[in-house]
């Protein structure tokens, strides 16, 4: 078996088996603890539209704090976009998606491609020297902070290279590429990745608490 | 009558005096002080704190709404870390990734629950300004505040609040405020034709006022007397509850909160009230509006009204006229944060200065986005924290000067109290008003 057969073949079966029972066990252990029931008279009726809102408003800052945060407002925005123009818009990952799916859609040029990429790394390379150098960020991040914000930069820059077809043969590169992104796969349920997936619930538990009281969180 | 200089600075001095009271609970060992505070994680900790454990991204923006680093950019004062060993506690015996956590997760130690005493109480106030801020919805001020309930569990909270709270607990009384002294202010007002009808056998409003109230703003007990009187309402307070500050909710002890809530309810059920009022304080609002029915298992017997929800109520019904305030006066509202952000009376304070023809001039930041008046939750009871509070009241007063109203109204003994000594302080010369005071000027027949 070659790499890039390793890669196709169990690598990526099994990194897709621990990411979904991954996700699943963190998500079920997390929600499964000790629940509380608000017991107080609601000022507002209203839970799942206040949660709803929240889900979505929460997205932009409220405009007291937008200066101050105006960077990684940004650029927290823009890598996230680049990432998926990258994933869901470049051909060859199309066909991967219709051989999965059974359907495709119309994927950009590959100049676009690469250079959204590249926009993502740079701007990825840019948060993990502010993590590492701000104050504030220094001190509350920890390892899976720096993990998982490499095993993003991973694929895109094996992916770039894999596209340039720089330092290996075509084979070994996208094996590698495949293999980052596996290894970002078996992360995700370990690691802060997994915020793709809580942030809708713990928003909207922050509208909905809030938006009982009257609030509009 | 109305709050003087000179009854600041007795206040002042009996705040002095908190701090050197004996600690009671200075024996425990390291080992049980630990203990205590995970067993308190443990019973606190929901599933919804765990959803917001696992979400946060460690961005570091709720840095940029709280006050503490604001005024001094010292990263320990970032929200996120305040809640650090609860973080930790979870990721290492709670999680359902704890196998994987724990040999990566420093445990808490007692150490850690000294250092982060000072984080929690002395730099937090609860105002829940970063809640508004995480990009992922966290609510971390309720984080925050498991984490003080289990240094308080601990035998670690300042001994200053721990006095009050011990104070609170066995003897009912609040800053040496018990029954006597309340009737002795009674007797005092009622020489100046105000009326409180105390221990009525039957009411339908029972009211609450604070030991805060009692010593320093007699003048917004005097004026929500004057209030209920005007209403027509059948209302009483109590001798035995008639305390609204919750030394538990501040501490974090929550079966000192539970306590003070059952003698409430137990009063009110007593005399048969419909309805409660909290006078001007807004951490009581806090615990009897919203705490109070998850504290004793069941909905509360009757509704929860802060003094300005009740006021904007009767005004609106008609049984209360409101007459122009004269000289064409400007305020700006100080909302505080637990009758605001984490109360939901934005409005009430609001609609009564409009109709009393008060021009409004907000600050920058009001309603959910409001600075906290840097005192909050007790804060400002805590000596050493004096310094710290001062750079967050620099805050307030820049957003005030600002504004640049004739006056600060609040609804809140804590804020006015912490308000005026930073005035003081500053040697700035802001009149910091109640809005009880404010409606009771301006009554009709």
């Amino acid at each position: 078996m070659t790499l890039l057969d390793f890669a196709r073949g169990p690598g990526l079966q099994w990194s897709l088996i621990i990411l979904i029972a991954g996700v699943l066990w963190r998500l079920g252990g997390t929600i499964l603890l000790n629940a509380r029931k608000d017991l107080s008279r609601p000022r507002h009726k209203g839970t799942l539209t206040d949660g709803l809102k929240v889900i979505a408003t929460r997205s932009l800052p409220a405009h007291q704090f937008e200066k101050r945060i105006r960077f990684q407002h940004f650029s927290g925005y823009a890598w996230h976009i680049a990432l998926f123009i990258s994933v869901l818009f470049f051909a060859p990952h199309i066909f991967f998606f219709e051989s999965l799916l059974g359907f495709g859609w119309p994927g950009l040029p590959n100049g676009i491609i690469l250079a959204t990429a590249a926009i993502a790394v740079a701007i990825l390379i840019a948060l993990l020297i502010r993590r590492a150098s701000h104050p504030v960020q220094r001190l509350i991040s920890n390892a899976d902070d720096y993990i998982s914000i490499l095993l993003v930069i991973a694929p895109l820059v094996t992916g770039i290279l894999a596209f340039a077809h720089v330092g290996a043969r075509y084979p070994t590169l996208l094996a590698v590429h495949l293999l980052s992104v596996e290894a970002m796969f078996v992360w995700f349920p370990f690691g802060k990745l997994m915020h793709a997936a809580l942030t809708f619930p713990s928003r909207f538990q922050a509208g909905a608490s809030y938006g009982r009281k009257g609030v509009r969180a | 009558m109305s709050t003087s200089p000179a009854s600041l600075k007795d206040f002042r001095e009996r705040l002095a005096t908190l701090g050197k009271q004996p600690e009671s609970t200075a024996k425990l060992s390291d080992e049980e002080r630990v203990r205590r505070a995970g067993n308190s994680f443990l019973r606190e900790l929901t599933n919804g704190m765990a959803v917001d454990l696992e979400t946060c991204i460690h961005c570091g923006m709720c840095a940029e709404a709280c006050h503490f680093y604001e005024a001094t950019q010292d990263e320990r004062y970032t929200p996120a870390h305040k809640f650090d060993p609860l973080r930790r506690y979870y990721r290492r015996e709670m999680s359902p990734m704890r196998w994987l956590f724990r040999p990566f997760t420093r445990k808490v130690d007692a150490n850690d629950l000294r250092e982060w005493q000072v984080l929690v109480y002395d730099a937090c106030t609860g105002c829940g300004r970063c809640d508004m801020m995480c990009p992922m919805g966290i609510n971390i001020s309720e984080l925050i505040n498991v984490v003080r309930n289990g240094i308080a569990s601990a035998g670690l909270a300042p001994k200053e609040i721990q006095a009050l709270q011990d104070e609170q607990q066995n003897k009912n009384s609040l800053f040496g405020v018990g029954a006597d002294k309340l009737r002795e202010l009674i007797g005092q007002l009622k020489s100046r034709q105000i009326v409180i009808p105390l221990d009525k056998a039957k009411a339908d409003v029972l009211v609450l006022t604070t030991a805060v109230d009692v010593l320093l703003f007699n003048d917004a007990l005097a004026a929500l007397a004057k209030i209920m009187n005007r209403s027509g309402a059948n209302w009483t307070l109590s001798s035995a509850a008639f305390e609204a500050a919750n030394m538990g909710l501040i501490s974090g002890d929550t079966a000192a909160e539970a306590k003070a809530i059952r003698r409430i309810v137990e009063q009110a059920k007593a005399v048969g009230a419909k309805t409660v009022v909290i006078a001007e304080s807004g951490h009581a609002y806090q615990a009897l509006r919203w705490e109070g029915a998850e504290d004793t298992g069941a909905e509360l017997p009757f509704e929860v009204l802060a003094a300005s929800e009740f006021v904007a109520r009767e005004f609106d019904a008609g049984r209360l006229k409101l007459k122009k305030a004269e000289n064409g006066r400007s305020v700006s509202y100080h909302d505080p944060c637990r009758l605001g952000r984490h109360g939901g009376v934005y409005e009430e304070p609001r609609r009564l200065l409009d109709a009393m023809g008060i021009e409004r001039r907000e600050t920058d930041s009001s309603k959910r986005e409001n600075y906290c008046c840097g005192g909050g939750c007790s804060e400002y009871v805590i000596a050493r924290a004096a310094p710290l509070r001062q750079k967050a009241f620099e805050i307030k007063k820049r957003e005030f000067d600002k504004a640049a109203a004739d006056a600060v109204v609040t609804s809140c003994s804590n804020c006015r109290v912490n308000l005026m000594i930073g005035a003081e302080n500053a040697r700035w010369e802001k009149p910091i008003d109640s809005l009880m005071v404010t409606v009771a000027a301006n009554l009709t027949d």
